[in-house]
């Protein structure tokens, strides 16, 4: 008896205490390894019932969700969760909840996390479809990302409280774990400088962006007075190049005009959308255009002293960048010579 | 040597017989470690507590009869609440996660706010990732609305190592694993999320246009009036209950009286402070027919029990907005209309409007329209006429009110309406 006694009271402490940490909801401590937590005083878990009910998100076809996905190419998902069901689940861990009811429609909200910029980015689609489908379309690559979606729904039950009920929320929510590969190539350009204090910089723009399917179509711009003498300021514009390893810009598009003797100070801008290799980028000046550049000047110079080459018929300035997913962009713009 | 050589291989011996039980241990303890490992299993999601930190007025969950065992929060428009909320996914250690996991990364956090719509569909009103987990929230529209907060964090079991992300660009043939456990080593983002109902009370008076138009020869009063009141159902919509235009030159064919929540810094003031905007253009506001656009600020009255605003309009002789002056014998006809912040100012509302005496007796058309035969302005030089007065009265469905009470002066046509306009 006296075992026996004691095992219930251990067991009714043991009960008490977890009644009483449920209750209590202790408060969260934020610290300085929790800057996220400042000003919170609620505790972790919910006092009353809330299920969390099991989620799964799936392609259209009821496959899994591919651990790589391509940015700009949409991607139908979805999700299945019991929040969908005609009514809410009458257990939860171990506890009935009698007379569940939904009391509203399900809320679902669809997510992209960026987990190399800790960002998240909401999903929203114009095209009907079912409510528990989305088009996830990643706009940018990422090495770690996630597609979330989280579902909700009112319900209601009845309170131990006699003739009482209770409103509470079941939730759902689910991760698919991708990365999104890089398929837009470098958007580089060139800033010109000359001993006199005229410069041209050219520059590419991805245009439209996020175009799918391939290829990839830019907007070449030029602006500065060796690219403009008559306005330098004006933005010269040549519009839907193919970006990729072969932009050319043709002598009647635009072209960097300078002396026969200038000493040109070269700069290259290198920008991708993800992740440039920089040990990949090359610029200077080349004969032709087109294919691969075939360099006339010192590689990478960033003085050019034009006297001191032999220059082709047809020179141009280029710039070669490659992004560390290996895609290439080699862009081609006239040089010529004042006369 | 050969004392050396049995040294060398006793001593390589002594060394195998200290190292195998010493590999023999680290087997057995890796094996542990495996089964431990596979018996680690990450969950896909975890729970959430939701609340309010602070909120400058605590209502009664039956507030304006709503039902108190629904659970919802009820709220104020325009009333800022800081929210609070947690998770298992925001401690320091990823122990009450799964046993022996690791977090990977920082939590992200999302808020939420969504708004029910007629069908009953949650849309979404706006989405902030603010990777903290209080947050300000201040609705400034009625309706009923959930807020919602998405948590997510990237959780490691034992060996779950940083990735290589440099070649973002090879892809790979793996899928997403449907089982719910996590392979060794393996990173899984966490999810978790809780919502929260929220009946977001009205506490704005409605909008109220009114508008006056005579009509002159053969003019179809009742065909005018029907134009004018599709005309005043477009544009009351499309500019939300702002006037329509400041210059004067616009109010010719009516004169128009507006009565709105007021411009940008204007509108959506917490609820004792609310005010309203009175303007008032054309020629019928003063009784020398002048074209005007004047507006004023005007202080609404809140009743402290239900928060329930009123905007009461009294013109008269002090006031900014004397009365409405119409010309004797001239046949004229007024629409009124509203429209409220309860659905975004998205449709028009009815109005009552009328013409009555001192005492409340209303005053009826002539035939398609008003008119009135005997001048009574100056009250001075007609003081057995009798008083009229314009009066309207707009109430939103949550009981917040407009009204408007000004005299109607009836004037002489040559001697003060004319002579007026001609100046």
């Amino acid at each position: 008896m006296k075992i026996n006694s004691l095992f219930v009271a251990v067991f009714v402490m043991l009960a008490g205490t977890v009644t009483l940490s449920a209750q209590d909801a202790p408060a969260a401590k934020p610290s300085d390894a929790t800057p996220w937590l400042e000003g919170v005083t609620i505790g972790e878990h919910p006092t009353d019932i809330s299920p969390v009910l099991p989620m799964k998100i799936s392609l259209e076809n009821g496959e899994a969700v591919p651990a790589s996905l391509s940015e700009d190419v949409p991607l139908t998902v979805v999700a299945q969760t019991a929040i969908f069901d005609d009514a809410p689940p009458a257990t939860y861990n171990g506890m009935e909840i009698p007379n569940a009811t939904w009391r509203r429609n399900p809320a679902i909200s669809w997510f992209f996390i960026d987990w190399e910029k800790n960002r998240n980015y909401p999903a929203s689609s114009t095209v009907e479809m079912a409510v528990n489908q989305m088009v996830i379309t990643p706009l940018q690559p990422t090495g770690k990302g996630a597609i979330t979606c989280h579902a909700g729904r009112k319900m209601r039950y009845d309170s131990a409280e006699a003739g009482k009920s209770k409103g509470t929320f079941a939730n759902s929510s689910v991760a698919a774990d991708v990365q999104v590969l890089d398929i837009t190539p470098p958007v580089c350009g060139l800033e010109i400088a000359t001993e006199d204090g005229r410069s041209a910089t050219f520059w590419v723009a991805e245009n439209p962006p996020n175009k799918y399917p391939l290829p990839k179509m830019a907007d070449v711009y030029l602006s500065g007075s060796l690219a403009n003498t008559a306005d330098p300021a004006e933005i010269i514009t040549v519009a839907g190049l193919e970006l990729g390893p072969n932009m050319v810009v043709t002598p009647e598009q635009a072209a960097i005009t300078v002396a026969a003797d200038a000493v040109l100070k070269i700069k290259a801008n290198g920008e991708d959308n993800y992740k440039l290799d920089t040990a990949k980028l090359k610029f200077g000046i080349c004969a032709g255009a087109g294919g691969e550049p075939t360099p006339i000047s010192e590689v990478n110079a960033t003085e050019v002293k034009l006297a001191g080459l032999k220059l082709p018929e047809n020179p141009h300035f280029y710039v070669d960048a490659s992004d560390v997913a290996g895609n290439r962009q080699v862009l081609y713009v006239p040089l010529k010579i004042k006369k | 040597m050969r004392t050396i050589n049995r040294f060398w291989l006793l001593a390589a011996f002594c060394a195998l017989v200290t190292v195998c039980p010493v590999t023999a241990q680290d087997t057995g303890t890796a094996t542990a470690d495996e089964t431990k490992k596979e018996e680690v299993k990450i969950p896909e999601s975890t729970d959430m507590t939701l609340g309010v930190k602070d909120s400058p007025v605590t209502l009664p969950e039956n507030f304006r009869g709503k039902e108190a065992e629904e659970g919802d929060l009820q709220w104020l428009e325009d009333v800022g609440v800081l929210m609070q909320e947690n998770s298992n996914l925001y401690n320091v250690d990823a122990a009450a996660i799964a046993e022996a996991a690791k977090f990977s990364s920082e939590p992200n956090i999302t808020w939420e706010v969504k708004k029910e719509d007629n069908s009953g569909n949650l849309e979404t009103e706006s989405t902030d990732n603010t990777n903290k987990a209080t947050n300000p929230c201040n609705i400034t529209d009625p309706g009923y609305y959930q807020v919602h907060n998405g948590g997510a964090r990237q959780v490691s079991t034992a060996g779950g190592a940083e990735e290589d992300t440099d070649a973002v660009g090879q892809p790979s043939d793996e899928t997403n694993k449907d089982d719910e456990g996590s392979a060794e080593g393996e990173t899984k983002t966490v999810t978790a999320q809780q919502r929260i109902g929220i009946e977001v009370h009205d506490c704005t008076s409605p909008d109220v246009w009114v508008a006056f138009q005579e009509g002159a020869g053969t003019v179809d009063m009742a065909a005018s009036e029907a134009e004018l009141k599709e005309t005043m159902a477009g544009k009351i919509v499309e500019t939300k209950g702002r006037p329509f235009s400041v210059k004067t030159q616009d109010y010719e064919t009516a004169s128009y009286l507006f009565i709105d929540e007021g411009q940008d810094e204007e509108r959506n003031r917490i609820p004792w402070e609310k005010t309203a905007r009175l303007s008032i253009a054309g020629t019928l506001f003063n009784e020398r027919g002048a074209p005007k656009f004047e507006s004023g600020v005007l202080t609404a009255k809140i009743d402290q029990a239900d928060y329930r605003n009123h905007v009461n309009v009294v013109g008269g002789e002090e006031k900014n907005l004397k009365g409405v002056y119409v010309r004797r014998n001239v046949p004229f006809i007024f629409a009124a209309m509203s429209t409220d912040n309860g659905n975004k100012r998205a449709t028009t509302g009815l109005v009552t409007a009328a013409i009555e005496t001192a005492d409340g007796k209303e005053i009826d058309k002539d035939g398609a329209s008003y008119m009135f035969r005997v001048p009574n302005y100056p009250r001075s030089q007609y003081p057995d006429e009798p008083d009229y007065f314009f009066t309207t009265n707009a109430t939103d469905k949550d009981g917040n009110v407009t009204t408007v009470r000004m005299p109607l002066y009836v004037v002489e046509t040559s001697a003060a309406f004319e002579g007026g306009k001609n100046n």
